[in-house]
């Protein structure tokens, strides 16, 4: 009795249902992106009239509308087999960041523009090559060492756009052109580890089917486990940016956990965060400062946590359905067009907003993970669309957590809305490969 | 038109945009649902037969019908009895239980592939699976006609 009604729903569903849905259930693109587009465009226009100044506010949204149709496109023609969903949630995301920043940060807009155009082309330049996930694989070392050896020149030549002296100096540039190395690194070290991971994976399997637990862990497990931490220190220590390196570490933990399924490993490394995060509370003032400011900001709401407070403030501001789209004042918050972006998202759209943004990126995820899962070909590719996902999924939950102040703030960009062309770049790498892995491709 | 009407207007046009694509999202999400439920209850078949694809046999070796238990391995007195060196005497198992078919490796030496990748655990079977022990490869097939779930 079960079967028959399943099979009247999936056969004969509502109609409504089937016009949402797309004729096999993988999403109507076109319909998405129109709905997208709409309200893209509604919330310019409501800047234009709040601002009383509409002249050099379009170009973003034709930037953004040649990148979805020639992107739909593009994949439906050379990729037919692709997921439309994750085209039509990541260009979503990153109309509403185009909104976003238009309205926090107007100057930086049409950069922001220029990006996406780069990014779109870059991930529809990785969706459509053929032998893209091949050389991921044959070629990591090489491209491990090129990705260090540009997180070390930060080290040494790294800038700060904003120019100011205590600002980390996380970038590299060239002239007006700025590039922030971790982003990219993001993505090497997932294809990286996804790699390595598959090639261990008989011995991890190995050892988590043996019948004694108490089966020594050999240096093959450890090695890389210890190492990944040194570089996630290494990250925190010299450049303070303490996202990154949290990021990368939790990444790499769950995805040993995903190729092993030994839950000691997961809560060995788990231990090694807190450590870590034990002595760089001792020794870092960052450090110090993000966990002092988490426990209770409200003893220095005008000093160094006013930043969070006034980030409170405006989920307060919002309520249900926001202030309407120019009207609330996330201005208050110091730098909110990256960092912070989600907080003015809460202001201006409410509620509602906040639950479509943690709508897309839960659905980006399962969408994510169903392709690790139903991937027929290696172990390689399960591992590195699970990685993807991941890295995404936790960026978003890491930044959206800080804001709202129910983990330490971590600075790091929420995944497609943030300003910062480098970000908005390696999350469309990302997609690119996942676009490509969800083809079925090998 | 008035300046906080034409807002107002927007504001509107943008719920609703959101609004229909979350429904969207929703309405993918309870398609594909409803298509998971679908074959795990198409597995709910009480009977079938697996048929040796690999290497090629003749009469009884081909094919053996679907029993509660069947057990496959080297050793005589399994339902499957599998001639080859890779094989273990007592291998793998198919058991019923809760309306599903499950395979289990039996602790074997070179463990059991499904649709070749090593098992880990316990794992249901759907019609179509292919079974490899050594060798030998075997491709479950499940009457739909007989669905009791």
């Amino acid at each position: 009795m079960c079967s028959t009604l399943t099979r009247t729903d999936v056969d004969n569903p509502l109609p409504l249902l089937r016009v949402l849905a797309g004729s096999h259930g993988r999403g109507n693109v076109w319909l998405l992106l129109m709905l997208a587009g709409v309200f893209v465009f509604a919330g310019l226009a409501s800047i234009a009239i709040t601002r009383l100044s509409g002249a050099d506010l379009w170009a973003g949204f034709a930037v953004w509308i040649v990148c979805a149709l020639g992107a739909a496109t593009v994949l439906n023609r050379r990729l037919p087999s692709h997921d439309p969903l994750l085209l039509a949630l990541s260009m979503f995301l990153s109309g509403w960041g185009l909104v976003a920043i238009e309205r926090l940060a107007p100057a930086f807009a049409d950069r922001q523009a220029l990006w996406l155009a780069i990014s779109v082309l870059a991930m529809l330049g990785i969706a459509i090559f053929p032998q893209v996930l091949r050389w991921l694989r044959l070629y990591r070392y090489i491209l491990l060492a090129a990705a260090l050896l540009l997180l070390s020149a930060t080290i040494v030549l790294g800038r700060n756009p904003s120019g100011f002296d205590f600002a980390p100096r996380l970038w590299l540039g060239i002239g007006a052109f700025y590039f922030q190395p971790s982003e990219i690194m993001k993505v090497i070290l997932v294809a990286f580890l996804a790699s390595y991971l598959a090639e261990q994976s008989a011995t991890l399997r190995a050892r988590s089917d043996a019948p004694a637990p108490a089966s020594g862990l050999s240096l093959r497990l450890i090695g890389p486990i210890l190492l990944m931490w040194l570089l996630s220190m290494v990250i925190l220590v010299w450049q303070r940016d303490l996202g990154t390196a949290m990021l990368f570490f939790i990444v790499f933990l769950l995805l040993l956990y995903l190729s092993s399924g030994d839950l000691r490993l997961f809560l060995g490394g788990a231990l090694l965060v807190l450590v870590a995060g034990a002595v760089a509370y001792q020794l870092f003032d960052v450090v110090q400062l993000r966990v002092d400011i988490w426990l209770n900001p409200w003893p220095e709401a005008d000093g160094r946590a006013y930043q969070i407070v006034q980030s409170l403030m405006a989920f307060g501001a919002g309520g249900i359905a926001g202030t309407g789209v120019g009207l609330g004042s996330p201005g208050y918050i110091p730098v909110v067009h990256s960092d912070f972006v989600f907080a003015a998202i809460a202001e201006e759209w409410g509620l509602l907003g906040v639950i479509a943004i943690l709508s897309s990126f839960g659905v980006l995820a399962w969408r994510g993970l169903a392709i690790a899962l139903n991937h027929r070909g290696s172990a390689f590719h399960r591992l590195l669309a699970a990685g993807l996902t991941m890295t995404l999924l936790v960026q978003a939950l890491m930044i959206m957590a800080g804001v709202l102040k129910l983990l330490p703030l971590t600075g790091v960009t929420l995944p497609f809305i943030s300003y910062g062309g480098s970000s908005l770049f390696a999350c469309h790498i990302m997609m690119g490969l996942l676009l490509r892995l969800s083809s079925g491709a090998r | 038109m008035n300046i906080e009407v034409t807002i107002f207007l927007l504001r509107l046009l943008a719920g609703l945009c959101l609004a229909g694509f979350l429904l969207a999202l929703f309405a993918i999400i309870w398609r594909n649902a409803g298509a998971a439920v679908y074959q795990p209850a198409a597995a709910g078949a009480m009977h079938g037969y697996l048929v040796c694809e690999q290497p090629a046999l003749a009469g009884d070796a081909l094919r053996c019908s679907l029993r509660p238990i069947v057990t496959l391995g080297r050793a005589e007195g399994n339902t499957v009895v599998i001639r080859d060196d890779f094989a273990s005497a007592n291998h793998a198992r198919i058991v019923l239980e809760g309306g599903k078919w499950w395979l289990e490796d039996r602790g074997s030496r070179n463990g059991t592939q499904l649709n070749g990748e090593t098992i880990l655990r316990r794992t249901i079977l759907t019609g179509g699976d292919e079974i490899g022990i050594g060798k030998y490869r075997y491709r479950l097939h499940l009457n739909q006609e007989h669905m009791t779930m």
